[in-house]
Parts: structure tokens; sequence; C-alpha cells
């Protein structure tokens, strides 16, 4: 077996990997990411995922719902970290079958694939709680700039973690973004990150999260037909039942985090099957039970001065 | 926004009403425009805060308000706040009761609308339906606000999910009398008590708890008598019950359940998870397994048991009840484990024995490097804690370590074998850092500071095998930061780095890339061909370090760092990661490049003199039709140079280039450059007999900053001649020497791209949003669609002014012989013909010129983007200038006025550089 598959088997567990193996892990995906482009191209059949968060329970539950990786191809939608207790492992788990996989998974980048976002909510903290320093969490960060902005399914589905951008009207205008940076504040970058659709908004609105636009079915409409694409997936909102269409079926929400922001949201999860024909099947699925919840989180230090 | 406006408007006639101060309202607005989540995370802070040290009493005290018709709150009385249930019925509602005489001051039914207002940290306001106006509840304490406003969110989010357990909440709807002994066959009835206990019995279930002495005492001789029985029932049960009443979240009992005498039991105790297969072993792994080290001996025991207290608490949130605690006990948890540390760190730092222990063992020569080691490691935690202590009180500690000679201590610990000793080192330097930048700065300009900032380069050089060691990379970024240090100090550090360490970084990068690119003009390599393996054993994320720390100078020091790279030809340097295999290393110089176009634009000359966009144009070609990271970056650097207009780039890289270029024409950012170039040709042939010589494109080397602005003007005056030469005499477009005729084509995307796109030109239009606040677009579509419009609209009103453009001109010459002055020109830019360009500069200069632009960077620094779409003023402003100013040969148009710059602040020795006030501003 090797280093690669036992901490794959590891990060199963639960378990976080050392540093050591966290900065090899990082360097071979910054390897296989950076031959990536900004609308990754992607074969079906696949498997799309919207939001993670750090809940690794409801990971598996999503891996046992959709099956495992290799087996079945998959599409994250990004917003892998922060807010549930096991950033660190999530993201080191799908980095690790990225690695391990790259034909086999597709990750692109959320908006809290950042290092500002992570500092405020929980991924940069559960770094140093779980590591004791934020080196871990520096060596992830840079891996995110990597991160493919968007992905297109067999020419037809456009994917992208937040929504679209009144800067880009085309697919080929994505290709220009220098995208291995920090999520700007605005720009199209930023948008692809941020946006939402709105039914109530005509056109392009102003978004209440300070970053991205709200945009209409107007926009959607036009978007797909000038790329001649069917529909757009995207992630980013918070849906009850795992998932939701809007502007008749031109795009639709795909979120993957059940029981969401620690077991408050009381929301069912989603993943999107398409098979090779590009038919779409969701499957719902619920928060990982309880006694599943497996081993503690942190190794406790060994000893101590204080 | 209404409805906030709204709480602020019933905030302020209570602050009339009641004389409180507002502040945190305002602070919690602010907050909550950025982001939504950030508010839920501060209530959930201030519920944590809840019920810490206050009697229920006090928690429970209010004033009720009642906004009466005049606008004004009436007091309507002060009692005391529960939430309970409606008489027959499940819904719960807001109860007050008069202090005095127990009536009813207010009944309210909790809604699950989003009414409620929490304001201040003292008032909880809601527009009342059945009293049809607006209520509001003042509490004594803000923990008790916390708490009920905590509650109402609860309330509101068991009726938004429709799981309200009617059973549980029935069962306990009478008031909860006692608990009943503790025994055996009890435990069924407290584990019922305390598990199903609703919210509005927690209170009173605590007080009942804390009452009861023995309670936990009795509770724990049960476990034992379980545990030696092997009862796994009863021992299932009495998990639950800790575990209840842990999640109680009572300062009190935590008090008490954490005592020396209680906390190995309770946790004994919660080895026996019902929901976990097999039994754990704490106990064991704490009592065996767990290491207490001195590093120094520890005589007061009340420090010891707080340090033993502290782990056993963080072992118990962490490890033991991790997946089970909620965040308001994970944050008291945290706050007793905070306050620990304070206390810990408060009672060791003012034992001045210990201190000054603690520093004669790590000075003295006699202590062994394995004891030294451990001293460093002790340290390293005493600073880490030192973060539950004030902010005060931690910089004044800082300090006395600093004047102790902490960085004494890590330098010697920074030239260590042992790597894990240097990167303990590196921590301690990060956290002060953190705390106060300033004492390493202070430190590292001293005289025997300066050893330890070499340190940190090697550092960064060293390979640390499989360690990671990213913090040197941090600690310089936070020393060199010209941001956010001052004086001379910064001065000072960025002198020594530049004089003794930057050279260093780079001979990393020499010495670990192929030589094949050293000789950048000679070499004629297939580039592809070139790309070797690297001979030096450089590990690829040390270049990636140095580069970032590369960019991240040329951001700070733009003046220093440009002296350092003109004199040394530093840029081409840094190129030869260009030739490196890895990709990210090919993509960081491009970055490189990038920053430096992006933040000094006075380099281009430089970069066009010495050919240092051949080896990204190289690596661009090598690549081939691969989308990936490069080709985008070095697509999103064609773009950034041909939005800016930077022209001297642009005719550079065509040049150049085209050749090699030509088999991505099919790429829209690829084309266009192209198209750029042919506009500046066509254009400078339309201009030449109007504005040459404008005085304004000679600015006078002082005024160093205002390019920008000039490179607008030109811009849109020539995108206006452009245009006008177009829509008027589209029939009569040159034919340029390479047999390429000059076209205007349309900026839709090239076929060959991702999906093929249906020919409607509009599409790729950028329609701004109605987006008040946002700056002027940058995207290039942005200023596409606005220089359309304007060539719309200008394209009449320009024509009588082009015509008196021309009948200005000196001559009239041919097309052909303009386009051959304009390469002409161009090519004395490049080729390195110092006194004709300097000559040229100098004879040029007039006053006209200068007050002429005096006046340009007026308008221009008011209207901020240079490429606002507002561009009239400006531009009419320069065809009134035109007029009163000679005519200049057709170099000018395609000299940038900062390439003019360039070229006399580099070879004219009549004015230093320092005397710039361009440089005066980036130095200080």
């Amino acid at each position: 077996m090797s280093d690669l598959d036992r901490q794959i088997e590891q990060l199963k567990k639960c378990e976080p990997l050392k540093e050591s193996e966290v900065k090899a892990l990082c360097l071979k995906a910054m390897e296989i990411l950076v031959e990536e482009s900004n609308v990754q191209r992607v074969d079906a059949p696949v498997t799309i995922c919207g939001d993670i968060h750090g809940q690794f329970y409801d990971m598996k539950e999503l891996f046992k719902v959709g099956g495992d990786c290799p087996k079945t191809n998959y599409l994250f939608l990004g917003d892998f970290v922060d807010r549930g207790f096991y950033s660190v492992e999530t993201f080191l788990l799908l980095l690790a079958l990225k690695v391990r996989y790259p034909d086999r998974i597709t990750l692109i980048r959320g908006n809290h694939e950042s290092r500002q976002i992570t500092q405020v909510y929980g991924f940069y903290d559960e770094c140093l709680r779980k590591y004791g320093s934020v080196n871990v969490w520096r060596y992830c960060t840079d891996i995110f700039d990597y991160l493919s902005l968007s992905a297109l399914i067999e020419n037809k589905i456009f994917s992208v973690h937040g929504g679209l951008s009144p800067a880009i009207s085309t697919l080929d205008q994505i290709r220009t973004i220098d995208r291995k940076q920090e999520v700007p504040h605005d720009g199209a970058m930023c948008d692809l990150l941020w946006s939402d659709p709105e039914d109530i908004v005509d056109g392009w609105g102003l978004s209440p999260r300070g970053a991205g636009f709200l945009f209409g079915g107007s926009v959607v409409t036009s978007f797909n037909h000038t790329n001649n694409i069917d529909y757009i997936c995207r992630a980013h909102q918070l849906v009850m039942e795992g998932y939701k269409w809007m502007f008749n079926n031109q795009i639709v929400t795909v979120w993957s985090a059940p029981n969401y922001c620690y077991s408050r949201c009381g929301n069912v999860a989603a993943i999107l099957e398409l098979d090779e024909n590009l038919n779409k099947q969701f499957r719902v699925f619920d928060a990982a039970p309880q006694e599943s919840r497996g081993a503690p989180a942190k190794k406790p230090a060994p000893d101590y001065f204080l | 926004m209404g409805a906030q406006e709204k709480s602020q408007g019933n905030a302020n006639s209570m602050q009339d009403e009641l004389g409180i101060n507002f502040e945190f309202l305002v602070e919690v607005r602010l907050i909550f425009s950025c982001s939504v989540v950030l508010v839920v995370k501060l209530d959930l802070d201030s519920f944590c805060l809840y019920a810490m040290h206050f009697p229920k009493e006090a928690l429970e005290r209010v004033k009720v308000y009642r906004l009466n018709e005049d606008g004004k709150w009436d007091d309507q009385g002060t009692g005391h706040v529960t939430v309970d249930y409606l008489e027959r019925s499940e819904e719960l509602a807001l109860f007050v009761f008069d202090e005095e005489d127990n009536e009813t001051l207010l009944l309210h039914r909790i809604s699950p609308d989003d009414i409620y207002r929490k304001q201040e940290d003292t008032i909880i306001s809601w527009r009342d339906s059945e009293y049809s106006t607006e209520l509001a509840l003042s509490f004594q304490e803000p923990t008790g606000c916390s708490y009920i406003w905590d509650h109402i969110c609860n309330v509101q989010r068991n009726l938004h999910f429709n799981s309200l357990n009617n059973e549980t909440f029935h069962t306990m709807n009478s008031e909860l009398r006692e608990l009943p002994a503790v025994e055996l066959s009890t435990l069924p009835i407290i584990l019922k008590t305390v598990t199903e206990s609703g919210i509005a019995d927690q209170m009173r279930l605590t007080e009942l708890i804390l009452n009861d002495q023995d309670f936990f005492q009795k509770l724990m001789e049960l476990f034992r008598i379980c545990e030696d029985l092997e009862n796994v029932d009863g021992l299932h049960m009495i998990f639950k019950i800790i575990k209840g009443i842990i999640l109680l979240n009572s300062p009190q009992v935590f008090e008490k359940i954490f005592g020396d005498e209680l906390i190995m039991d309770i946790i004994g105790s919660l080895e026996y998870d019902p929901d976990v297969p097999e039994v754990q072993h704490y106990r064991n792994f704490l009592k065996e397994h767990v290491v207490f080290k001195e590093a120094i001996p520890i005589k007061n025991p009340m420090v010891l048991s707080k340090i033993h207290q502290t782990y056993r608490v963080g072992y118990l949130k962490d490890v033991v009840l991790a997946r089970v605690l909620d965040e308001a006990t994970v944050a008291s948890l945290n706050s007793i484990i905070h306050s620990n540390n304070a206390i810990v760190i408060s009672l060791l730092k003012d034992d001045s024995t210990f201190i000054q222990e603690l520093f004669a063992r790590l000075r003295s020569p006699t202590t062994s490097a394995e004891s030294k080691k451990t001293l460093v490691y002790f340290l390293h935690e005493f600073c880490c804690l030192s973060k539950s202590l004030q902010m005060v009180q931690q910089l004044r500690l800082f300090r006395d370590l600093m004047n102790e000679g902490i960085f004494d201590i890590i330098t010697d610990a920074l030239q260590s074998q042992d790597k894990k000793l240097v990167l303990t080192g590196t921590d301690i330097l990060i956290l002060f850092l953190n705390q106060d930048p300033n004492l390493l700065r202070s430190y590292v300009v001293r005289q025997e500071g300066i050893p330890l900032l070499g340190l940190l380069v090697k550092g960064m050089i060293t390979d640390f095998g499989e360690d990671m060691h990213c913090q040197f990379l941090e600690i310089l970024r936070s020393l060199l930061d010209s941001f956010t240090l001052s004086g001379a100090q910064r001065d000072t550090i960025i002198d020594i780095f530049y004089e003794r360490h930057l050279g260093q970084l780079i001979d990393v990068i020499i010495l670990s890339c192929p030589s094949d690119g050293a000789g950048q003009s000679t070499s004629k390599l297939a580039s592809s061909a070139g790309r070797v393996e690297s001979q030096n054993s450089t590990k690829p994320e040390i270049l990636l370090n140095i580069c970032e720390l590369l960019c991240f100078c040329v951001v700070h020091h733009p003046y220093r760092i440009k002296c350092n790279f003109l004199l040394n030809n530093v840029i081409d340097k840094v190129l030869l990661l260009t030739w490196r295999r890895e990709k990210y290393l090919v993509v960081a110089a491009v970055r490189f490049v990038r920053t430096i176009l992006r933040h000094d634009d006075h380099l281009i000359n430089h970069f066009v003199k010495n050919n240092l966009l051949k080896p990204v144009v190289d690596a661009f070609v090598a690549n081939g039709n691969r989308y990936n990271v490069l080709n985008s970056a070095v697509l999103e650097l064609f773009e950034y140079i041909r939005k800016e207009n930077l022209k001297l780039l642009v005719k550079y890289l065509v040049d150049s280039f085209w050749n090699q270029l030509v088999k991505f024409d099919y790429l829209a950012s690829v084309h266009s450059l192209k198209v750029k170039y042919e506009q500046c040709l066509e254009n400078c042939g339309a201009k030449t007999n109007v504005n040459a010589l404008d005085p304004r494109k000679r600015i006078d080397e002082r005024a160093l900053e205002k390019e920008e602005e000039d490179y607008f003007n030109e811009d849109s005056d020539e995108e206006d001649t452009a245009s006008a030469s177009n829509t008027q005499k589209g029939q009569s477009q040159p034919v340029l020497s390479n047999g390429v005729a000059a076209s205007y084509p349309s900026l839709s995307p090239r076929s060959g791209g991702l999906v093929d796109y249906d020919d409607d030109e509009d599409d790729e239009d950028y329609r701004p949003p109605p987006r008040k606040h946002a700056e002027t677009s940058e995207e290039d579509e942005g200023t596409m669609e606005s220089l359309r419009l304007k060539r719309k609209l200008t394209t009449k009103e320009k024509e009588p002014d082009l015509a008196k453009k021309q009948r200005l001109g000196k001559s009239s010459k041919s097309r052909d012989s303009l386009f051959a002055a304009w390469c002409s020109t161009l090519s004395q830019a490049v080729l390195p013909s110092k006194k004709t360009a300097n000559a040229m500069h100098i004879s040029t200069r007039s006053p006209e010129g200068n007050k002429g632009l005096g006046e340009e960077n007026h308008v221009d620094k008011e209207s901020g983007s240079p490429r606002s779409s507002d561009n009239n003023s400006s531009s009419s402003e320069e065809d009134n200038l035109v007029d009163k100013e000679p005519p200049r040969n057709c170099s000018d148009c395609l000299h940038s006025p900062s390439d003019n710059r360039q070229l006399s602040g580099e070879d004219c020795p009549l004015i230093p550089p320092k005397s710039s006030p361009e440089m005066a501003v980036n130095g200080s």
C-alpha cells in the first residue's frame, strides 16, 4: 500500500495527517492543480456535490449514497472548509483523493476557500487547534489558490460555486483570469464564487453578502444561450430540500451539507448524479447518525509544561 | 435595511427615554453590513456569557416598556421574565411578573416571525400584534438579556422546523420541585429529570443540584460501585446524567465537578458512552501516558493544581466530549481554560525568581544542550499561553522577556542542528510579531540583532526536509512590511535586508535553475528543449517562497527594489525559474513579472531593452495549447498590457514574438493584442501631424506618478481618432509592411474557444449592474463599452477637431513614412540609444507642458480612476491644450510618458534619482 493510500485510509477514519504529510500532499496537489483550467472540462458520468463545510461524517454519508471515489466520478463545487468541526480532515481527504485519482474527482473553489474567510469561520482556528500552529492552514490556503474556478460537463452543464458575473458573458472570458491569488473583493473571479441567483431581481442586483451580485432569470437565459449550455449547476446557498431549480430549470442549486451549521438548520442534503447521457438523478441524504461519528477529533498532546 | 433602520429608530427613541448609550447597536449594524453570519456569532458569544456569575433573580429582572401614541416609551413596571408555556397550550410565551405584587406585567406568545430586535446588549424589542404597539424589555444584566434572547431564538427555530417535541415539554410542564436521593434505583428518574428537562426547568435543576452538597459525591460513589459490579446499564445511565449535567452549562457546577477530588471520576464516568461500542480509557491515558514536564520546578500548589485542571478540562472538551458538546458549553469550557491560563501565567511572571532562574539557566554555559532545549520548549508554551492575559499585560510580559534577552536565546536556538528546536524558535518569534511587531523589529536593527535577520533568511532557504517552515517567510514579511512599519526602524531593516540578503535569495534561484536560460540574449534554444532538470537540489517550495518574498518586496519597496533590479539585473535571474520543470514555479515567475508591471511601470523600458518578456513568452509558447494556470496567467498579463495601454510593451511583444504568438491568434487575448498593436500604428499615423510634440507627453521627471492619466487621455484620444477614421474612411485601411491588413476586428471571442458561440457581439458587452459604490469596472468590456458609447457620441464632434489638428500639423507625411518613423523611434527606445532619447526628451520640455500637466493632474485626481468612463472633461481639456502646443513628432505618441521618464531617470545624470518626489513618496 502506498503512502497515499494509507493516508486516504487514515483520513477516512477522520484522523488528520501529520504536518509533514500535509506538506508532501499539498506539493503533489499543486502540480496537478496547476495544470487544470479555469473552466475545467469534466466528462459524464459524474456526481456533483455542493457545500460540505467540514461536516466530515456527513461527507462520508455522501460517499455512501453516491459511491466510493474512484468508482464514481465526483465534482465538488467548493466550500469544503469552515463551520463544521472537521474542515482539516474533510479537505485533506478530498485533496488526497484528487492526488490519487486526478481524473476521477474535480475540486473547484468556493468562497470559503480563502485566507480571509477561513480566518473568521473556523478553518484557521481548527488548524491552530489541531496542529498547534497555522502552518497547515498556510499550506492549504496556498492550495486553494490553485483550485479551478468552474467546470464544464460535456460542454452542456456549467458548474460554479456561486454564480455568474456581469464581467463574464462567455466561458472564454474566464480563461484570462489569473486564478492563482486570494479571492479578490470584486471582479469576475470574486463574482463566480460569491453571486446568487434571485427570483425578484431583474438583471443584476446588489448582493446582501457584500461580494458578488444577485442575478435574475434573464441573465441566466442569456448566458446559457450564448454559451450553448443546458443549465448551470451551482452551490453556495442552503436549500432545505438539498437542491432547488430556478428560472424554469435553467439553474440548479445543490447543497450537500445536511443539518447545516452545527446541526441547527435541519435541512437535508443532495447530490446530483449525471449518467453518461446527462440524465439527472438527485440523491437526497440526511446527516450521519450520531453513533456513526467515530473517533475523537483531537489527539491530545502527550505532555505539557503548563 | 428597512428593518434595521426601523430598529435604529426605536433605539433612538429609547435612548431619549432611558439615557442609554447605543454605541453597541451601531457596531452591530456595521458588522451586519459586512457579514450576516458574524452577527450570529456575536449572539452566540453573548449567549456564552450568560449566567456566569449572576444570581437568577438579577438575570430575570427587567423593565417593561411600551411605545405610546406620542412615540414615547412608557414604563410599565419592573419584574422577572421567564419563558414558559401558555396555559393549556403547547405554545411558549414570555411572561413578566411584577417583582412586588406578582401581577402579570406582560404575556407575549413567542412568534415565529422575525419581529424581535436585540438592541444595545440589554434590550429586546418587538412589535406586538396583540398590543398593536412596540414593546421592549430592558434587562438589568446583559447576560440575562442574552439568555432570554437565545430562548426566543430557540423557540423560533423549533417553530420553524416543526421539531417541537411535545412529549418532552408536556412531562416537564409542572415546576420541578426536588431531586430524588441518589441511589441506584433512582438513577432512571434522575436521568429523566436531567435529560428531559425543558429549557424553562434547567435553571431550577441546576439550583437543585448545587443545593445538594453531596449530589456528586454520591453519584460518583454509585459510579465506582457500578464499575466494580460491571453494571453496564447503570454506567450508561450515569454517563448520560453527567453528560446532561455538563450540558446545563453552569459555571458553579463546573467549579464543583472539575475540582481535584471529582474530576477523575467524572472523566471515568464518561468512558461508558452507550453510543460508542467499546469502553474508552481516558483515565488510563491521563494517568499513565500523559507526562507533566517541569522545566523549572513550580512551587506554588495553586498554580500546579490549575495547570493540571486546565489540561484535563481541555482533554474533556477536545477528546472525551468532543462530539457531544454544544457551542455554548464549549465556550464555557474554553473560558475556564482561558482564565486558568491567565492565572498561571500571571503568577509565574510575577514570580521574579522564577523568570530569573529560567533565563539564568538558558544562558548558563553549564546547562546541557538537552535541558536548554526543554527550556526553550517551555518558553514557547509560556509565550503561547500568555495570549490569555489581557493585551496590556501580555505586552508588558513580552517586553520583560525581551529585556531578559529572549531574542538572544532564539538566535541561539535558530543556529541549532535540531530542526524542531529551530522551528520552535520561529514559533516564539511569530507570537511576538502577532503581539507587537515592533519588539522584534527594534531588536533586529540593533547591532546584536543583525545575525537574527540573517538566520531567518537562511532558514527560509534551508531544506527542512519534511517539516513545514513557511513561518520564516511569514516572519520576514512582517519585518519588511512597509505598510505597518514606520520611520527609521523600517529603513534600517530594509537596508540591511537589501544589502546583505536579497542577493542570497537570488543566488539560490541562479544555482537551482538550468544555466541554459541564463544568456537571455544569446539563447536561441528551442524553449522546450531547454527545460532540463535542475542541477541543484533546492526544494521547489523554497524557490516558491523566494519568489513570493520578492513579489512582496516589489509591492512594499518599489523604489528600493527598482534600484536593485536595475543595478543587478535581477529580473532576468528570477525569470530563470521559467526554465524549471515545475509549472508552479514558472507561474510564480510570471506572477513576479506581473507584480512588477502592476506596481512600477517605469520599468517597462527596462523590460523592453533587456528583452525580459522573452522567457515568459517562451514559457507560454512551450506550454502550447494547454489551458492551465500558466496559460491563463500569461493571457492575463497580455490583457493587462493591452488594457493599460502599455504601448511600448504592445509594440515590443508583437514585434519580437508575433512569429511565435501567431499560432495563438485564436485566443481572444492574443488576437486583441495584435489589434491593439495595429491600432497603435494606425493611430500614430492619424495623430502625427496633430499633437506631435505635445509637451504633456514629455512630462517632467519629477511628475512621475501621473502617467496613468496620460495613458488614459492618450488612450481615449486615440480610440476616438481611430474609430473616427474607421467609420469615416473604413475602406482605406493601411496594409502593414508584414502584409497583414490593419483592420478593426470585433473583439468577439475567436473560434477555438471552449464552446461555439452565437454570433452575438452584444452579449459580451459588460453591462455593469446598478451598483452605487462599485468602482468603475476594471473589466475591459466595461471600458470597451464606454469607449464605444463615446465613439458614437464623439465621432461627429471629434471630426472638426481632427481636421483642426491636421491643419496644425507641421507637415503632412504619408502613412508609410509615418509608420517608418514610428518604428525607428520605437527601436530607439528599445535599443539602448541613450543619447537620442535623452536629448529628445530634454529639448522638448516646455513650461506650457508642465503647466498643462499640473492642471490635468488636478482633474484626474478627482476622477479617481484613470479609466473612469467620465472622461469627457479631460479629453476636451486635452483638445484645448492641443491648440496651444507645438506639434511634436510621431515618436511621442508611442513613447508613453513613463518610458521617456524611464529613460531619463535611468540615464540622465543630471537628475539624481533621490531628488524625485516619487522616490520620496516611496521611500518614506
